[in-house]
């Protein structure tokens, strides 16, 4: 299976997030600790799983997730951590 | 300003007490802290911003928190730091009578906040759009979060990253008007719980439950049986500032220990362990000076 193409790069990423979450999401913003970024919340990173999910067709390490500290290492995560395959 | 309870309140959490930078009724504050053990207060953004970004006084104010603030890059997050860190410092040194400026917080391994050297007073904040809200206790722990009241959640779907089966199952048997504002509920109890115990997101919110509305919340296993004891209470409010409603949860443990009665940070203080110290200061001295004997031992 390919890497859905709208999340393979981290613009394609960051651009989902601001459908899903309405959020002004900068690649700058993408490499700052979750805490720093404007808006962000728990609500926001769930909905954030959920995009994922539904653009991957299969699970995504939630735990793994929840743990990561940007969104950058989270793309990481869902491009090379097993959920894309 | 006050606001009442939504929903019936195990423990007597009381009510949320509205404070500004130029009115702020401490003295209600301290009360209701004394009288329930625990307060909670709000307060806005745009009030407890400070003019000035870059004071003396306001690098005193969050003493060892400044270097952190000055590292955040963007203003808004800016502002919402300080102003968090204003109304909560200057919360507690109403009830524990200090100054804002002889605070100083701590942060845990999850980021729990406390305040150093003043375990009497356990504290929690939440801020969200314009809102700030500060928790305090002398119970045991304390968590708060507030959400907008309309905040949608229900229908995007998140209800299966949030809910245990039973409560998925409730909110499906509500009326469809009401599943959303109930899983705003079941959302701001679950982040108060969790920031209580320290947790943060590790804690999986489909693995403990709260029920549905109208009763006293109580920590629930996956299945609905109850999870916890006495020893919680949690309380759900309405509340209104800066023309938003939110939703208002707190999650208190109660150590067993009792309210504590008298929050003044100097009477905290061990008169024996004093006494000792004062002693032991006093021999080292008077042993130094030829003085042994010539002074009382209390200070």
């Amino acid at each position: 299976m390919q890497q859905p193409v709208r999340i393979r790069d981290l613009a394609g990423f960051l651009g989902v997030l601001r459908e899903e979450t309405g959020l002004d999401l900068t690649e700058e913003l993408a490499h700052a600790d979750l805490a720093d970024v404007p808006a962000w919340d728990s609500v926001h990173l769930l909905r954030l799983i959920m995009a994922m999910e539904e653009e991957t067709g299969t699970g995504i390490p939630v735990a793994a997730v929840l743990e990561a500290r940007t969104m950058a290492d989270i793309h990481a995560l869902v491009v090379h951590g097993g959920a894309v395959q | 300003m006050s606001t009442p309870a939504l929903f019936p309140v195990a423990g007597g959490l009381g009510e949320a007490i509205a404070v500004t930078t130029a009115d702020a009724p401490w003295g209600r504050v301290r009360e209701q802290l004394l009288g329930h053990g625990t307060a909670l207060v709000h307060g806005t953004l745009g009030d407890w911003r400070p003019q000035d970004d870059d004071s003396e006084q306001l690098r005193a104010l969050l003493g060892r928190d400044w270097p952190r603030y000055r590292d955040l890059a963007h203003t808004e997050m800016r502002g919402r730091y300080v102003a968090s860190r204003r109304l909560l410092k200057y919360a507690a040194g109403a009830v524990l009578r200090a100054r804002p400026e002889d605070l100083e917080l701590g942060y845990g391994p999850t980021g729990r906040p406390y305040l150093r050297g003043c375990d009497q007073i356990d504290i929690s904040l939440s801020h969200t759009e314009d809102l700030l809200l500060v928790g305090l206790t002398t119970r045991g722990l304390i968590g708060v979060d507030a959400e907008r009241a309309d905040r949608g959640i229900y229908s995007k779907g998140l209800g299966k990253h949030i809910c245990t089966p039973k409560e998925l199952m409730d909110l499906a048997a509500l009326p469809e008007p009401e599943r959303n504002p109930s899983l705003v509920r079941l959302w701001t109890l679950k982040e108060a719980y969790s920031k209580a115990i320290g947790q943060g997101m590790q804690f999986r919110f489909t693995e403990f439950g709260f029920g549905p509305d109208g009763k006293p919340a109580q920590v629930q296993r996956p299945d609905g049986t109850p999870g916890a004891g006495d020893e919680w209470s949690f309380g759900t409010f309405g509340l209104h500032s800066a023309r938003s409603a939110y939703c208002v949860s707190a999650a208190v443990y109660d150590s067993g220990l009792g309210r504590t009665l008298d929050t003044e940070i100097t009477t905290m203080l061990d008169n024996e362990a004093t006494d000792a110290i004062t002693q032991a200061l006093n021999s080292a001295t008077d042993e130094a000076t030829g003085h042994a004997g010539d002074r009382e031992c209390r200070p």
